[in-house]
């Protein structure tokens, strides 16, 4: 038997490249992306309202793509906040894609927009391994599912600059310490910044918006 | 899980370089970055599922890690990184952070995913006269 060499282009090589055409557009335009990534339940969309209003009352045109396996609530969630929106179902796929974002980015307008905000499907895992061309990164987990996760998920969270612990003020009455979370956090990304929020009482949100330099 | 569509996305890659390489694939050997988030257990499976009836039908897919590499523009690191050895992890985790001076880094490798070689018996090889 005899090794043959083949020519290690990356297996992911259409993506990559998918992603850095959705980079350059939106530098173009001067849209600013945030890819927001996170736990089934975690506040991803509450927190998505809260930016879009705040960012509304600074003049700014705010655009969401809405990635669910299914359903269009999060997306009739942000129109009603005066975003414009596209609804992406991911038809039982765990995460999105740069392929599904170049689509949807056809369908925005990209010229009265100034940041878009690209919800990801609920999942801690998949969506790391796809980037979809933004300029920033967020993961957001919130007390309820415990001060494990971490722990658990720590390739995402090695490699996303933002983690966001969100419903804060459920921490008591779960009975789990932030402090943990954000520490595990440290651990495994010592230059990551974390932002403690409670998106349902309007808390923490000016923090998270200064992270990502908004 | 995307195991799945990426073992697809190899295995289509992989079908027209066979048409140049005379003799039966036996392994497929794949490059993964160590930050990369996929099963290798999963991958293999899918490989093995996704390659029936077609020229790699019972080719073996062997995973090697490829290691988190750094550069440090502050003070001129390249290498590797430490790894996160808090028992609570239970795995070794790649820390992206300089491990002399501990500033920030660019990645420079740690999330290839590529097709390297592949392990090729000929006729010959297989029977030898």
């Amino acid at each position: 038997m005899h090794n043959v060499q083949v020519s290690g282009e990356d297996i992911l090589k259409r993506q990559l490249e998918l992603a850095e055409g959705n980079r350059r557009l939106m530098e173009a335009k001067n849209v600013m992306a945030i890819s927001v990534m996170g736990a089934i339940g975690s506040g991803k969309t509450s927190l998505i309202e809260r930016m879009i209003d705040r960012l509304a009352a600074g003049g700014h045109h705010v655009g969401t793509i809405a990635a669910d396996s299914a359903g269009d609530d999060d997306h009739r969630r942000f129109l009603a906040h005066g975003a414009s929106s596209v609804n992406l179902n991911t038809q039982d796929d765990c995460h999105l894609d740069a392929h599904r974002v170049d689509h949807a980015l056809g369908h925005l307008p990209m010229d009265d927009m100034s940041v878009l905000f690209i919800e990801n499907v609920g999942n801690l895992i998949c969506p790391a391994d796809f980037p979809l061309g933004t300029a920033k990164e967020m993961v957001v987990i919130s007390t309820t599912e415990g001060d494990d996760m971490v722990r658990k998920h720590p390739k995402i969270f090695a490699q996303t600059d933002i983690l966001v612990l969100n419903k804060t003020d459920l921490a008591d009455a779960v009975g789990v310490n932030p402090e943990r979370i954000i520490s595990d956090y440290a651990t495994v990304n010592p230059h990551g910044t974390a932002v403690l929020t409670d998106a349902r009482h309007d808390v923490g949100i000016d923090e998270l918006l200064a992270a990502l330099g908004l | 899980m995307h195991e799945y569509s990426v073992a697809s996305e190899m295995i289509d890659a992989l079908l027209p370089k066979l048409e140049t390489i005379e003799g039966r694939v036996v392994a497929v050997i794949l490059k993964k970055g160590e930050m990369r988030i996929l099963s290798d257990h999963a991958l293999s499976n899918a490989f093995e599922l996704l390659a029936q009836g077609t020229p790699l039908e019972g080719a073996r897919l062997v995973v090697e890690l490829v290691p988190v590499c750094v550069s440090c523009a502050a003070c001129g690191y390249e290498g590797p990184v430490d790894h996160v050895s808090d028992e609570a992890f239970h795995f070794a985790v790649p820390i992206l952070s300089c491990p002399t001076c501990q500033s920030e880094v660019d990645m420079k490798s740690g999330r290839e995913l590529y097709i390297d070689s592949l392990t090729v018996q000929t006729p010959s090889e297989a029977n030898p006269a």
